[in-house]
């Protein structure tokens, strides 16, 4: 099995949905050093997260380098149903991007 | 010819008599003891090993019949198990992390996981069922097991998201992916060679010697040197009676403390080894015989007299 950057766990409760969502992301600062060599690592960190519901945007975070690696992030969705495609998506600042959808249970 | 000796007799029989019955019905006198036990305990039923017998084989040799999804997996890992794991075997706060940290066995800091480092599936499956959930061990069924086992192999993209572990299809998961990386140690327990015939009279055997191959190296190595009494002495003191005399503890003269050990040496180092030895209590503490270290020679415990004596007072 491919295994997906984004992890998404999504379950409706009286049409309230509570969201689940972890991104595998080294999330590098650019100021740690290598131990080794003592060089910089690069920065490579997540600059925006859209998350989706049936298609349509509802939320967008920016984030920065004070944000954990593989960053864990949770929100309730109003009007919610069984099935509703909930999706989301990021980009960082070396370009690199991943995505999942997955339907509500 | 047989007559009772007395009268009294028969009247005795007949009391111990219904004694015994009452004994026996009252269930006080137990019943006949299997030979060669010490009398007491019973053998276990089979039902009761079966109740112990829950090891699994890396084969998956031992594994109960039942079977349990992904799918139903997913619900018991959110009820009884996403609280400290998380939803992603993320691992909530200093919890065990379950998924992920696939290549990180040779960072600084690698992330050993069910996925990145584990090696059996059988190990996961008994884990659970033994342990898990932390606050309730043991109290999931088979099918609860699998369908756990199999959610966790799913949260390490090891299994698609329809699989059903089973008995059958353990086969399939037996081996984690870290599994090839272990390695069977050939050391041998023992050295000896186990004798079937011909052999000596075990009352015969004596150790007759130091384990050769130390003796050997030390020799060859460094000049055998016997430790010099003040060294035996500073061994003794740092090895019984450092734990006390080092700080005082429970009224006992500090090492260095020169007034207290002049004080105490007015009696003659003589007075202060017999106390030393045989115990003693005075004034400000109470000293144990040989500081409770049966095991230490009289003489060990004079040097170590004479090292605190020596070190205090010049």
């Amino acid at each position: 099995m491919a295994s997906k950057s984004v992890k998404i766990r999504g379950k409706v409760k009286d049409g309230v949905a509570k969201v689940k969502v972890l991104i595998s992301h080294p999330m590098e600062t650019g100021t740690r050093r290598d131990a080794d060599t003592g060089d910089l690592i690069p920065a490579k960190y997540i600059q925006e997260v859209v998350y989706s519901h049936n298609g349509k945007a509802v939320m967008t975070a920016y984030w920065g380098t004070s944000v954990s690696k593989n960053p864990y992030s949770a929100f309730t969705l109003k009007s919610a149903t069984v099935g509703d495609m909930v999706g989301v998506s990021w980009s960082d600042n070396t370009g690199a991007s991943g995505e999942n959808e997955i339907p509500l249970k | 010819m047989f007559r009772f000796p007395n009268l009294a007799w028969p009247k005795r029989i007949l009391m111990a008599l219904a004694l015994a019955v009452l004994l026996a019905s009252s269930g006080l006198i137990a019943k006949p003891k299997p030979a060669g036990h010490y009398g007491y305990g019973k053998a276990a039923t089979a039902a009761e090993i079966a109740g112990w017998d829950i090891d699994i084989r890396p084969d998956g040799r031992g594994l109960p019949d039942a079977s349990g999804s992904v799918e139903d997996g997913e619900m018991l890992y959110e009820d009884q198990c996403a609280a400290c794991h998380g939803s992603f075997g993320e691992g909530v706060g200093r919890y065990p992390v379950l998924a992920g940290g696939e290549g990180t066995l040779t960072e600084a800091r690698p992330e050993k996981t069910v996925g990145s480092f584990w090696a059996h599936t059988s190990t996961l499956f008994d884990y659970i069922r033994r342990a898990m959930p932390f606050t309730q061990p043991s109290s999931l069924s088979a099918e609860d097991t699998y369908a756990i086992t199999a959610y966790v192999l799913y949260l390490n993209d090891l299994v698609e998201d329809d699989f059903v572990l089973s008995k059958e299809t353990f086969a399939e998961v037996a081996k984690l992916p870290n599994h090839g990386n272990f390695t069977p140690d050939p050391r041998p327990d023992v050295d000896a060679k186990r004798c079937m015939k011909n052999c000596k009279d075990p009352a015969s055997v004596r150790i007759t010697s130091e384990p050769t191959i130390l003796a050997e190296e030390v020799a060859e190595d460094t000049p055998v040197k016997a430790a010099s009494p003040q060294e035996q002495g500073a061994e003794v003191y740092n090895g019984a009676c450092a734990v006390c005399h080092n700080q005082g503890v429970a009224g006992a003269p500090k090492l260095g403390d020169k007034a207290d050990w002049e004080k105490r040496l007015s009696a003659g180092e003589e007075t202060l080894i017999k106390h030393a030895i045989e115990g003693f209590q005075g004034q400000s503490g109470f000293m144990p015989a040989k500081g409770g270290r049966m095991d230490l020679s009289d003489t060990a415990v004079a040097e170590a007299v004479k090292f605190m004596l020596a070190e205090s007072i010049n």
